[in-house]
């Protein structure tokens, strides 16, 4: 399927996911046979970072990821029935999601596998990296909103321009997982790992702000934007990743375009600097446009003056 | 409604959903044949086919079948309950 002597780490791991997911073959076939050397870079150095979160449970990850498919199999035949994401309110994700450790441990797991097996996480960790991480002004006192499997965290944590690291997650489940992803990573930088619900956040002041894929799981996306707003100094930078038309066990709000998106961090008084508009599958964005499939849509801004 | 009529609104529908195929759509045509027709494709696929021909699937159907000829006769079978 791909060279694994040149992509080594992804080898394995591709190797390791399908001897417990066989029956997922023809689709990672085809996730790779596209791919160009740059992205089979970026999927290897995800594939190696996946497996050292993993530590020694690897094979859990791939029994998770397997697990989450069949999750969002069945949340996509909703939203194709009913044109809305089942839950609409926090209470209920909450209940059936970020309460409940064993849930979260799987579903955190499943996600952490999906960076690598498809294709608009990869490219969205791409983008991570290069457009705002390498971007970043340095000392940046950093903070992540929603940190969960904590790939995104433990990359920051490596860069010298983060001078703080800062976390916050609703779930305490959510943060055991960023928690022991970090220690299996030896990350020995100190990393303030806090409960909080985005809406009842204490004052602060951050350079760089992260908030991936938590937006579509909030009633009032623009309210939280307008608290990140004002928690981020005036030429700082913040992050957005939020999925189109993309159902899951705990998506509230649903946009539509990746459009919604960049008007609603607009609207919460943020110039935006670069989109990225990466659909589903690979699929071309005039097709996913057309047929409302998952797009993930990535937002870096800054505060608009005056703001 | 016949096989042959079936069979007819199903190729309209995979015509528009899976527009880049250009073979024959046949009672073998499966998945595998058509490169659009992924995971999620499929649930696409099945609720169009739910809405047009007033059927119901359930999660294990959709997953289980292996070609146009199979799901013709499930929806056979629904359609004379
Ligand atoms: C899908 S995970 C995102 C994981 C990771 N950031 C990524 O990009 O893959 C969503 C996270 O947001 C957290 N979350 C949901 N609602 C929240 C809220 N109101 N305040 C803070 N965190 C919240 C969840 O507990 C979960 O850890």
């Amino acid at each position: 399927m791909i060279d694994s002597s040149r992509y080594p780490a992804l080898g394995k791991l591709l190797d390791g996911q399908l001897s417990i997911f066989p029956e997922h073959q023809s689709y990672l076939e085809r996730r790779f046979a596209d791919a160009d050397q740059a992205h089979l870079e970026l999927a290897d150095q995800i594939s190696d970072l996946i497996t050292r979160i993993a530590h020694d449970h690897l094979d859990e990850i791939f029994e998770d990821y397997k697990w989450l498919t069949g999750v969002f199999v069945e949340e996509e035949v909703y939203f194709r029935r009913n044109g809305t994401y089942r839950l609409s309110s926090f209470e209920d994700a909450e209940r059936t999601v970020y309460v409940d450790p064993v849930y979260m441990r799987k579903y955190m797991n499943g996600l952490l596998a999906s960076e690598v097996w498809w294709h608009n996480h990869t490219n969205a960790i791409g983008f991570y990296k290069e457009t705002f991480l390498d971007c970043l002004p340095g000392s940046s006192r950093h903070l992540e909103v929603g940190p969960g499997h904590g790939l995104l965290l433990y990359l920051a944590t490596q860069t010298e321009r983060c001078k703080s690291l800062t976390a916050w997650d609703v779930s305490a489940a959510s943060l055991t997982n960023t928690r022991e992803a970090l220690s299996a990573m030896g990350v020995e930088r100190d990393v303030k790992l806090e409960q909080y619900n985005i809406y009842d956040a204490p004052d602060g002041e951050f350079d760089s702000i992260v908030f991936s894929e938590v937006l579509e799981h909030l009633e009032q996306p623009l309210e939280a934007l307008h608290v990140l707003r004002k928690l981020l100094t005036q030429d700082g930078r913040l992050y957005v990743h939020a999925p189109v038309n993309s159902p899951a066990p705990d998506h509230l709000y649903l946009f539509r375009t990746p459009e919604e998106v960049v008007s609603m961090v607009e609207e919460a008084g943020f110039d935006v600097v670069e989109t990225r508009f990466y659909p589903i599958l690979g699929v071309p964005l005039e097709r996913a446009r057309a047929f409302d499939l998952g797009i993930s849509t990535l937002v870096v801004a800054t505060p608009s003056e005056g703001a | 409604m016949n096989r042959i009529g079936i069979l007819a609104q199903l190729e309209g529908l995979i015509r528009d959903l899976f527009d880049e195929y250009q073979g024959p759509v046949t009672e073998d045509l499966s998945a595998h044949d058509v490169e659009q027709w992924d995971s999620l494709g499929n649930v696409q696929f099945v609720v169009l086919i739910e809405k047009t021909m007033d059927v119901r699937f359930s999660t294990e159907e959709m997953a289980s079948l292996s070609n146009l000829g199979e799901l013709m006769t499930l929806i056979e079978r629904k359609k004379s309950l």
